[in-house]
């Protein structure tokens, strides 16, 4: 099977005129593989991010992502990569007015194959499995920061992604809360073969991951190639 | 499938907010509440207008063309009653005598504009309810039947009448003899009504040439076809009084009131103002809503809804408090309806052709603020969320 994330020679400026943020950038990940993307402040990591992630139409080069060619992709087809994709933001972005257990839920709701039902039943494991079993029910309010971030992975991982996008997820939490959410993430993602690309600048988590990425001034600086195979 | 999980998510939101969700539906009820008023009085105004022609039930109707409307009727000469009494498929003709005079409230003394309207009621072309009764009391000189929907500034009237009998009223200065109720109703030209003879009217209305007459009444043989005497009537007849048939007449009433007086322009904007400052507050919920759940809306684009998903959110958002605006707007404006016709004696109350067209218009007016605040969801930007 194709690489879940293979790109080369993209690039891409935001206003016309200005320095590219991305220049030639190539990466490609592996099967299950898990990879930290640093790299110091105004490098281009989150715009990488969102172009990987459908989010943000691609200028230049080649991006394929789950099989799917990326330049020149529709808003449709974008739309549809983005529900194979488990999304991981800084804040949790949790809806406020939907309890932990419904926020895992509406991630399930865009396959119109599944019951109601199933879904609560579903999303119910996935707090379990983030440890939140018992606050389900809970609304974002009610729960800490680092519970919050547990559920917002748990909504990530619920409709079974074939990749993982996480952009400084620690960011906003104190130390044990940020390495705790980690830790979870990458072990169910391991559980499941799911691969992650994650950004970070905390070096206390680097040790989590198959393989670091580095980038500079909108290059890739370091192992832009997988090593011989994911590490388990 | 979607339409639903799209129309829960945006129930969910709406019910976060108690406060918010009731100002909403508050607001909606209010525009109801108005729009229904304004309807409902502008088609009381039409309906009570075309009371006394829809009374007067004559199968063909002679009037001067020039007359714009009953109440300030042109006179035409008397002598076509009898003319077109040649047709052999008319049966009665009778003229009928409008005027307007003050009545002077027995109780209070103070005067007010009364209608009245005379013809010979022993003829039989006008069948007001309870005038048969009444039709040989009202021979005798000075005596008059008095409109027991009449306005209540008349003068405690119809109980009086019930307690002790006929009593005297004056009526144009001149006292006469109320013997008996007829049921006719007022309208926005007529605030009361007083039937009597072609003889007792001329004792009130002294200047009015006995040559002239206001209107008169045709009936027809059993069988005859009102159209075809209409059309032998028109060409026979000088040009100085026009036919119309009963439903025309109506119609030529009503029309006065639609198009030659503001009234039906002013509650239309009355309830063009209700429409548009339920679509403000409507508007202004369903943007607020998003604008603070911005970040929300750019996740779930983020997460793979789409755009159109959104708008279906909002659209929901929208018609849910159509709906429960419309429900408690409808029953207020019922109840509303209802209290206001005991008060102005107009003809007003609920129909089923209202309620839906307002409903129409509620929906219509929530959809568009719907439309409107979906601009605001271009601004959830799932590039932003990293
Ligand atoms: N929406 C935008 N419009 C214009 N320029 C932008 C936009 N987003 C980012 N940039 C610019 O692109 C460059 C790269 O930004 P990016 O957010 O990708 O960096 P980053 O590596 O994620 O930095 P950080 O570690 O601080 O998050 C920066 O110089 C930034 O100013
Ligand atoms: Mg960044």
């Amino acid at each position: 099977m194709s690489s879940p994330i293979a790109l080369s020679g993209v690039s891409y400026t935001y206003d016309k005129g200005d320095r590219p943020v991305l220049r030639e950038v190539g990466l490609t990940i592996a099967e299950g593989e898990i990879v930290l993307l640093t790299g110091p402040s105004g490098s281009g990591k989150t715009t990488l991010l969102t172009l990987v992630g459908a989010l943000r139409a691609m200028q230049s080069g080649s991006c394929t992502v789950l099989g799917q060619q990326l330049m020149g992709a529709s808003e449709a087809q974008r739309v549809a990569l983005r529900r194979r994709i488990g999304f991981i933001f800084q804040q949790h972005n949790l809806l406020g007015f939907l309890t932990a257990r419904q926020n895992v839920a509406m991630a399930l709701e865009l396959d119109p194959a599944s019951t109601e039902r199933d879904r609560l039943a579903r999303a119910g494991e996935m707090l379990e499995a983030v440890g939140l079993g018992a606050k389900a029910e809970s609304l974002p309010g009610q729960l800490s920061g680092g519970q919050r971030q547990r559920v917002a992975v748990a909504r990530a991982l619920a409709a079974r992604p074939g990749l993982v996008l996480a952009d400084e997820p620690t960011a906003a939490l104190d130390r044990q809360s940020g390495q705790d959410v980690v830790r979870l993430l990458t072990d169910l993602a391991r559980q499941r073969g799911v691969p992650i690309l994650l950004v970070t600048h905390d070096p206390r988590i680097l040790d989590i991951a198959d393989r670091i990425v580095a980038m500079e001034d909108g290059r890739i600086t370091s192992a832009p190639e997988p090593a011989t195979g994911p590490a388990i | 499938m979607t339409a639903i999980l799209a129309a829960r998510l945006a129930w969910r939101q709406l019910l976060s907010n108690r406060a918010r969700l009731v100002s909403a539906i508050a607001g909606v009820t209010f525009a109801c509440v108005l729009v229904f008023m304004q309807l409902g009085f502008r088609g009381a105004l039409f309906d009570s207008a075309s009371n006394l022609p829809r009374a007067l039930q004559g199968e063909l109707f002679l009037v001067n063309p020039l007359t714009l409307v009953m109440f300030r009727p042109e006179p035409i000469a008397r002598v076509r009653a009898s003319q077109v009494l040649a047709d052999p498929d008319i049966a009665l003709s009778v003229p009928i005598y409008l005027a307007q005079t003050k009545f002077r409230n027995p109780e209070t003394g103070r005067q007010r504009t009364i209608q009245l309207i005379g013809f010979d009621p022993e003829a039989g072309a006008v069948h007001f309810e309870g005038l048969e009764a009444l039709t040989p009391a009202l021979k005798r000189i000075d005596t008059i039947a008095f409109d027991r929907r009449s306005r209540p500034e008349f003068g405690p009237i119809t109980p009086r009448l019930e307690q002790s009998g006929p009593f005297e009223v004056e009526v144009g200065g001149r006292a006469m003899l109320v013997v008996g109720l007829v049921a006719l109703g007022t309208s926005f030209g007529a605030d009361g009504n007083a039937v009597m003879t072609e003889t007792n009217f001329r004792r009130i209305v002294k200047e009015r040439q006995p040559s002239k007459t206001d209107l008169v009444a045709i009936r027809l043989k059993p069988g005859a076809d009102a159209q075809a005497v209409k059309q032998r009537l028109t060409t026979i007849l000088p040009r100085d009084v026009m036919v119309l048939t009963g439903p025309e007449l109506i119609a030529w009433e009503r029309s006065y009131w639609e198009k030659g007086t503001p009234i039906g322009f002013i509650f239309g904007f009355g309830s063009l103002m209700g429409l548009i400052v339920g679509m403000v507050i409507v508007y202004q919920i369903l943007f607020s809503d998003i604008a603070t759940h911005l970040k929300e809306y750019a996740t779930l684009k983020a997460i793979g809804y789409s755009n159109h998903y959104l708008r279906r959110v909002v659209m929901g958002a929208a018609l849910m408090l159509a709906v429960f605006g419309f429900i408690p707007g409808f029953l207020g404006s019922i109840a509303l309806y209802s209290l206001v016709a005991k008060a102005t004696l107009l003809p007003l109350a609920m129909d089923a052709a209202r309620a839906a067209a307002v409903f129409g218009l509620i929906f219509a007016m929530c959809a568009s603020a719907g439309l409107l605040a979906m601009r605001k969801l271009g601004e959830a930007n799932p590039a932003d969320m990293f």
